[in-house]
């Protein structure tokens, strides 16, 4: 069968009444599990594994497939409102959107979260479509020397992710690696930083880490402040419109990010989370007005929230195509593939058009329900900073450990979040950013990793990471990014000294 | 604002009675000797959602329900982290509690002898064995080697020459279930280039060229070889298997290498528990291994029958410690 008709068989499988009503139930569910701090797509997936079993395989997959993207769609509501990030994968979205809600702009922010994540999802199901055939192939392009170099130009943010002090961010960020190190090595199968506790050989959940860092940092200083007058604006929603100019600033980085998000989904082992911060230091570094960022920009809220939809997708392709899943949700995703009785592989697409198809082409109307379904709850919704700011808050914990006990309920990890909270508000009271720390942990393990196993291959030998033209491509990439901005910064430097004299 | 309370207590209330399973099992032996359970049981998968011992799991509780064999609800909680050990150790705290099971397989040998989890297999109560699955080597679909023995000889010629990938940690499964076919065919074990690489990336490390052979379980690499992506030169399994692709795998001993391993998959029960309790499950597991629904669980997922009882069970389970200790020991790794 041709892809033409295999499409048409998709149109005609998710288009039937029964995939539209389990569309939405899934998009339903998942928006609702990606509000609430901590609760992400895994664990809603994997209890409805039992409960489809018997389902028609289609139309169960179709309905868990709207869990995963609803769950990132919606996740960026608590990162805006609470600074609590409900899945990974927004938490760059609270850099400019929780200023932007602090503003008194709440109903902005989330309405241009949602039409970002609407057009994000859209333009990468357009290209799925189109592409994913073909796609296979890119999936797959990426050796462990160019992963490297991918994370390399990722760590290059660092020193843009903060404001003040460079060195404070470097140490920061050395933090960041430390504790990503903490757990067993795959490499040796050593311990590291474990200090012999059970609990902490599989290393820290990267929530517990966001969320303590962020949501409970915040809480803290809150706290501290309850006496400031100047953030009552707080309380205001404001109006839902976007003006001309937002449009105008939105429409750059919702198709450069619909791109860039897409082709991180698409490859294993990167996904949402890190498209995210790409596409946000991305939109800060071609920026000109960079010091906007961190402050609500429009375009720094625009950018992470387009790039997650894309790269959720994406991360289709090398599930579908390839029957290879490129994080921790896709192979609860594949598992429940498994159960249902379908393997996704290589052979999906001509074995069982329907399937493969049907999927691709209900996440049209998942999309479009989940913009009908955010866009008139935004008032709704945003009347939680309505709440007395002392319940706020301790909703805010409440919420926070809840969800962090959800990742593998145990009680140790509600340790490590106060942990994290104490520790990421003391680095506010000495302004240390946190957000190096947080993208350091993102892309330390598999820099770390991809390194090692590139050396393993290669007997040592660094020559590895300069024989591979994808590699060396985007080494070439980060070190321009890294030299550019420092050398034009002496010129500036040089032209201003001379004036002087 | 009384509606956010009312949300805000609702959830505390699940939060506490998520804590709150306490230890309460009372014995219930009736006089003629034989127990019978009279609380709902609990299957511990000392994983993650999704994996192979929550779907084994979760399998297993639902036949053994669906089918009456066992009237008391069954319930299956997973407790991840440490490849299994935050389980273990759960579980470890239930001495005598004839409700906890787990379900368990060659990492319950493994893990403990790599210094990473203070229980082994021996501190807990084997119930019975239900399947295997084996391992599978594949390469590339264009690579040179047609079948094991040409793989072994270039790696005994140049042991640098080849790269190994797998999912675990050296010392771990993949990892070990190809050190003991290869030191069988004569390889110098120590000197194997492996690499470990999680998230699917293993399959796309083999598919792109960057490592020669990819250790695996044999069902993850059907799909690839129906769509001559790669080709499978050996199985672990002692001999050739039934089903359409399977049945074209080579077992490692019809080309010459006298040499097995099972990824065996199991029931323990806590530490310690008693005679009665034990001939219960191990009748139970029987009945459910002997089942039509389980048998078309089995086809599902592509695994062997397998069924072993208390005694045999607990003997296979020592040998197979005393096999991974003497590789562990020539590479170096074991730290019990």
């Amino acid at each position: 069968m041709g892809a033409i008709e295999g499409i048409i068989t998709g149109f005609q499988t998710a288009f039937s009444l029964q995939s539209i009503f389990f569309v939405m139930i899934g998009v339903f569910i998942g928006t609702f599990i990606g509000m609430l701090p901590g609760l992400g797509p895994i664990s809603a997936i994997a209890v409805m594994i039992p409960i489809t079993f018997g389902m028609d395989p289609t139309v169960a997959l179709i309905m868990m497939a709207g869990v995963y993207y609803g769950a990132i769609f919606g996740g960026s509501t608590s990162s805006i409102l609470l600074n609590a990030p409900g899945v990974s994968g927004t938490v760059a979205t609270s850099f400019d959107g929780y200023p932007m809600a602090q503003r008194g702009e709440a109903g902005k922010a989330l309405a241009i979260a949602a039409i970002a994540s609407f057009v994000g999802g859209t333009v990468s199901v357009v290209l799925l479509m189109l592409l994913a055939p073909m796609l296979a192939s890119v999936a797959i392009s990426f050796s462990p020397a160019a992963y490297f170099a991918l994370m390399l130009l990722g760590l290059t943010a660092i020193s843009s992710l903060s404001e003040g002090s460079t060195v404070k961010a470097l140490i920061s960020a050395v933090a960041g690696f430390m504790v990503v190190t903490i757990g067993i090595d795959a490499q040796s199968g050593t311990q590291r930083f474990t200090f012999g506790n059970t609990n902490l050989l599989d290393g820290l959940d990267f929530l517990v880490i966001a969320l303590g860092l962020f949501a409970l940092a915040e809480v803290c200083t809150l706290i501290l402040n309850r006496k400031d007058k100047s953030i009552q604006n707080a309380h205001k929603i404001g109006s839902l419109k976007l003006s001309k100019q937002d449009w105008k600033e939105m429409t750059g980085p919702m198709s450069r990010h619909s791109i860039i998000g897409f082709i991180l989904g698409v490859l294993p082992g990167a996904g949402a989370t890190i498209a995210s911060f790409i596409s946000y230091i991305t939109e800060k570094r071609i920026s000109k007005n960079p010091e906007e960022f961190g402050k609500g920009s429009v375009k720094g809220l625009a950018a992470p929230e387009t790039s997650n939809n894309a790269a959720t997708s994406g991360a289709f392709v090398p599930l579908l195509s390839l029957g290879i899943p490129g994080s921790g949700t896709t192979a609860v995703l594949l598992g429940a593939f498994l159960v249902l009785g379908v393997q996704p592989g290589p052979l999906l697409m001509t074995d069982q058009p329907e399937i493969f198809w049907g999927i691709i082409v209900s996440m049209y109307i998942g999309n479009i329900f989940l913009l009908i379904l955010n866009l008139p709850l935004i008032p709704y919704i945003a009347k939680i900073l309505m709440v007395p700011r002392p319940m706020l808050i301790s909703l805010v914990i409440m919420f926070s450990m809840i969800g962090v006990y959800a990742i593998s309920f145990n009680t140790f990890d509600l340790y490590m979040l106060l942990l994290f909270g104490v520790v990421g508000f003391l680095m506010r009271l000495f302004s240390f950013p946190a957000p190096p720390f947080i993208l350091a942990f993102i892309l330390g393990g598999m820099l770390e990793q991809s390194f090692r196993q590139s050396l393993t291959i290669s007997n040592g030998s660094f020559s590895i990471f300069f024989q591979d033209p994808i590699a060396v491509s985007i080494l070439a990439v980060a070190a321009l990014s890294l030299f550019v901005p420092l050398i034009s910064k002496l010129r500036k430097g040089n032209n201003n000294a001379k004036k002087k004299h | 604002m009384k509606k956010m309370l009312l949300i805000a207590l609702f959830f505390f209330s699940v939060v506490l009675a998520a804590c709150g399973n306490g230890n309460n099992a009372d014995e219930s032996e009736a006089s003629d000797g034989s127990w019978e359970p009279e609380e709902s049981i609990e299957i511990v998968a000392p994983a993650g959602a999704g994996g192979g011992w929550d779907t084994t799991a979760r399998m297993v509780a639902k036949v053994l329900g669906e089918e009456g064999m066992i009237e008391e609800n069954i319930g299956v909680v997973n407790k991840t982290g440490g490849g299994g050990a935050v389980g273990w150790s759960y579980i470890a705290n239930y001495e005598g509690n004839p409700y906890k099971l787990f379900v368990a397989s060659p990492p319950i040998i493994l893990i403990p002898l790599n210094g990473q989890s203070e229980y082994g297999h021996e501190d807990f109560t084997p119930l019975a064995n239900l399947i295997a699955d084996y391992g599978a080597f594949a390469v590339r679909e264009d690579a040179e080697w047609d079948d094991l023995n040409e793989l072994f000889e270039d790696m005994k010629d140049d042991p640098d020459s080849v790269t190994v990938v797998g999912e675990s940690a050296p010392g771990s499964m993949d990892h070990i279930q190809f050190v003991q076919i290869a030191k069988a065919a004569g390889v110098d074990i120590t000197k194997i280039r492996y690499v470990s690489a999680q998230d699917g990336e293993s399959l796309t490390q083999l598919l792109n060229g960057s490592v020669d052979v990819y250790s695996t379980g044999m069902a993850e690499t059907v799909e690839q070889v129906k769509a001559d992506n790669i080709k499978v030169l050996g199985i672990t399994a002692p001999e050739r298997l039934e089903g359409e692709v399977i049945e074209d795998f080579p077992t490692a001993i019809e080309q010459g290498i006298d040499e097995t391993f099972v990824n065996w998959r199991g029931f323990f029960g806590a530490p310690g528990m008693d005679e009665a309790s034990i001939a219960y499950y191990e009748d139970k597991f029987k009945e459910l291994s002997d089942s039509e629904a389980f048998a078309e669980i089995r086809d599902q997922f592509g695994w062997d029958e397998e069924y072993m009882g208390h005694e045999e069970y607990k003997a296979f389970l020592d040998e197979q410690k005393e096999q991974v200790q003497v590789l562990l020991d020539d590479l170096g790794l074991n730290n019990e």
